[in-house]
């Protein structure tokens, strides 16, 4: 096994998965005027992208490196470099434990614990069903109320392992209490 | 002309370099992998870290700063002390080293790399013997990511090389580095290899062995491989390589740094250059042979001279047409561009002394596309021949009747011509029907190719040349740069050197050594008087 090489110089057609549809694109492109060059608008067009498929799929970063006219290998080193963009489907739900000190110190390796044994999957996973995804996160911000757990838009504090279950089927839990920025939007 | 202080120290150095450049220049080994001279700088590395002498803010007196400084990001400046030799920075050095084999295989003895690798060579001067990792080591794939390299990502350092001679150099940015921290990984997006005409310079670039060449993979150790400066004969830049070779043979070629042509990389095309000739190797005419009426038998090196100064002489001598021009106008030689300066003076000496109005030609000059220039200046160039302007240049000092191919091809098919001596040595076919037909009305045809084709066969004479591997000489650039070449490796069985037989044919006794060749050509061409040897890179540099 070990000497058996990955062939990365070719790629299935069904791995590339769903394209940017056109106008998503003129929403990408609407944002080049913003910046001194057509690489610079890299990050709001990744944002884009994931907000309408789910997540940036190969073929996404292959269409939005002609939009950028940069090669896609670049396209893909930004959005490996940032957990939050996506490579594969995310599911409906994204869960996000902080993994940083004072969460981890008040539990919260055990409620990591629980997530996984709850959900079945690991760091960076999505469920078989496509409903939840799992991922740890640096900071949360909010170290006076560890462990927290931010489920999509909600943040939940003081989080026990027998919690899970009633934070899992809040009902708030896509509520946005911010409304999101006009300058993300539109340009 | 900036002088500093190294480890107690004066060093000149020149204008502008990076502290690390100049201690390499001065001798010194510091240890680096990501500075390249011929990339951009990023510092990643943090192997060439220093110690730097700068003012105190209180008291305004220079002393030893108390952070260390990456060598290779700092400019020289007139008049600045730095130290390698000290517990901080050796200390780094150790760190760091031990750091780089956290999750190496060492799989040294499968690694091509091995014993040209800067991770051993820095371990062992800088390292520890030892390893403190008692976890498992993390495994990174092996990718196949072009159609001539491969990556062994467990291998990587991570110095970005690569990532930087794709972006820089090549202009394509193929190569990337995916993911972040300690999950990094030097890849290529899938579906979309890395195939630019300069991809084998990513292998060269490597300083440990992550990136591989397939064709060399397995192939050789290192430490058996022999070393040739040689010019690249694949196009006409005048790339200067290293031709590595053993008793076996050929096994690879390297870029040869020269300031004046190819800097530190060299194409595809120049590195592979080689392997036209050891694929067609069981194609190589071996022996000379004589056509007498339909069947040919083979002739003794020793008595070719002899045949070919008697068939000439005839052949120049012989009354020619009505008009009854200058003798020997009847005679012609094709002196090909694939051909050393010193032969095509040879040869041209040669067919003057026995016909002194015959006639020199250019050879075919095989032409593909256009000139390639990348971003950083790096040529490729359409005309994929070595000499043609070392040719021209021996055909102007020998002065007398010249023609163009075309019009002597014309002339021949008039049957104008009744004696020539054609020369080959192309690595490709190059004959094409209308070379064939004129010249078969040639009554006395030799032949001086590589390789059998349907000239050969035709001809009177057969004489097998050598390969450029197999020769000394020098090329002539299309720039006009002279560059000379060494013999790499023993001519094919039965085919003597192009130069010993044309030294031969001249009649000059001894060896044929291009040098002293070069002494009595610059009596008439005073440019071969010296010949451009670029300068040696420091011994500690990569």
């Amino acid at each position: 096994m070990s000497w058996q090489a990955v062939d990365r110089t070719r790629v299935p057609e069904e791995q590339l998965g769903p394209g940017l549809s056109e106008a998503v694109k003129e929403k990408i492109r609407a944002f080049f005027s913003r910046y001194p060059t057509k690489q610079a608008a890299v990050l709001p067009a990744l944002h884009i992208a994931q907000d309408a498929l789910g997540y940036v799929s190969l073929r996404a970063m292959k269409e939005l490196a002609e939009l950028l006219e940069i090669p896609p290998s670049k396209v893909m080193d930004v959005v490996t470099f940032y957990t939050h963009f996506w490579t594969h489907p995310k599911g409906r739900k994204t869960l996000l434990l902080c993994r940083s000190i004072s969460c981890e110190l008040l539990g919260a390796g055990k409620l990591k614990d629980a997530i996984r044994q709850r959900l079945g999957i690991g760091e960076h996973e999505t469920t078989p069903d496509g409903e939840y995804s799992f991922m740890t996160e640096e900071c949360l911000a909010a170290c006076d109320h560890a462990p927290c757990l931010m489920v999509n838009e909600k943040m939940h504090k003081c989080v026990r392992p027998e919690d899970l279950e009633r934070i899992l089927a809040d009902a708030d839990n896509d509520r946005l209490d911010i409304p999101r920025s006009d300058l993300f939007d539109a340009p | 002309m900036p002088t500093i202080t190294i480890d107690g120290k004066k060093v000149d150095c020149r204008e502008g370099v990076p502290v690390l450049q100049a201690a390499l220049e001065a001798g010194l080994e510091v240890p680096h992998y990501c500075y390249h001279p011929g990339l951009s700088i990023v510092a990643s590395c943090r192997l060439c870290l220093m110690e730097m002498k700068m003012p105190n803010p209180q008291t305004k007196e220079l002393e030893w700063a108390p952070r260390l400084f990456p060598s290779c990001q700092t400019p020289v400046r007139d008049g600045m002390e730095v130290r390698f030799e000290s517990p901080a920075v050796q200390g780094n050095q150790q760190h760091v080293m031990e750091y780089y084999l956290v999750n190496h295989p060492l799989d040294c003895p499968v690694c091509d790399k091995a014993g040209e690798c800067y991770l051993q060579d820095y371990s062992e001067r800088f390292g520890h013997a030892s390893s403190r990792m008692v976890e498992d080591k993390h495994k990174n794939p092996k990718k196949n990511i072009g159609s001539d390299t491969l990556l062994y990502q467990d291998r990587c350092v991570l110095c970005t090389r690569c990532v930087r001679f794709c972006d820089e150099i090549a202009g394509a940015g193929e190569l990337r580095v995916v993911d972040r921290g300690n999950r990094c990984e030097i890849d290529v997006f899938p579906g979309v290899p890395l195939d630019n005409p300069l991809q084998g310079n990513v292998v060269d670039l490597c300083p440990v062995g992550a990136l591989l060449d397939k064709g060399f993979l397995f192939r050789q150790r290192v430490w058996m491989l022999r070393h040739t400066p040689s010019v690249s004969p694949a196009d006409s830049s005048g790339a200067t390589i290293w031709i590595d070779h053993n008793d076996e043979g050929v096994h690879r070629c390297r870029p040869r740094f020269n300031e004046r042509v190819n800097q530190w990389w060299i194409s595809d095309e120049q590195r592979f250059a080689w392997r036209a000739y050891v694929r067609r190797e069981h194609e190589r005419l071996t022996l000379p042979r004589q056509r007498r009426g339909g069947e040919t038998e083979t002739v003794r090196w020793e008595d070719l001279p002899a045949i070919l100064r008697f068939r000439f002489e005839q052949a120049a001598r012989a009354p020619s047409g009505p008009q009854a021009p200058a003798p020997g106008s009847k005679v012609a030689a094709v002196l090909s561009p694939m051909m050393s300066c010193e032969e095509a003076w040879l040869l041209g000496r040669f067919i003057r002394s026995v016909a002194p109005q015959a006639t020199l030609v250019l050879g075919h000059v095989p032409v593909v596309g256009q000139d390639r220039t990348f971003a950083k200046g790096f040529v490729i160039r359409a005309e994929k021949c070595p000499n043609r302007r070392g040719v021209e240049r021996a055909m102007e000092s020998l002065g007398g009747p010249n023609l163009a191919l075309a019009d002597f091809l014309k002339a021949a098919g008039e049957g104008k011509f009744a004696a020539a001596y054609v020369v080959g040595g192309y690595p490709e076919s190059w004959v094409t029907p209308d070379m064939q037909k004129p010249l078969a009305k040639v009554e006395f045809l030799v032949v001086h190719d590589l390789f059998a084709s349907p000239l050969s066969a035709a001809a009177t004479i057969v004489i097998p040349g050598a390969s450029w591997m197999e020769r000394e000489g020098t090329f002539m650039n299309c720039d006009g740069l002279v560059q000379p070449f060494e013999r790499a490796i023993v001519p094919l069985e039965g085919v003597k050197s192009d130069g010993q037989f044309f030294h031969e044919l001249c009649g000059e006794p001894g060896l044929f050594r291009s040098r002293r060749t070069r002494e009595k050509m610059a009596e008439t061409m005073p440019e071969f008087a010296s010949v451009f040897v670029p300068r040696q890179e420091p011994e500690y540099a990569h």
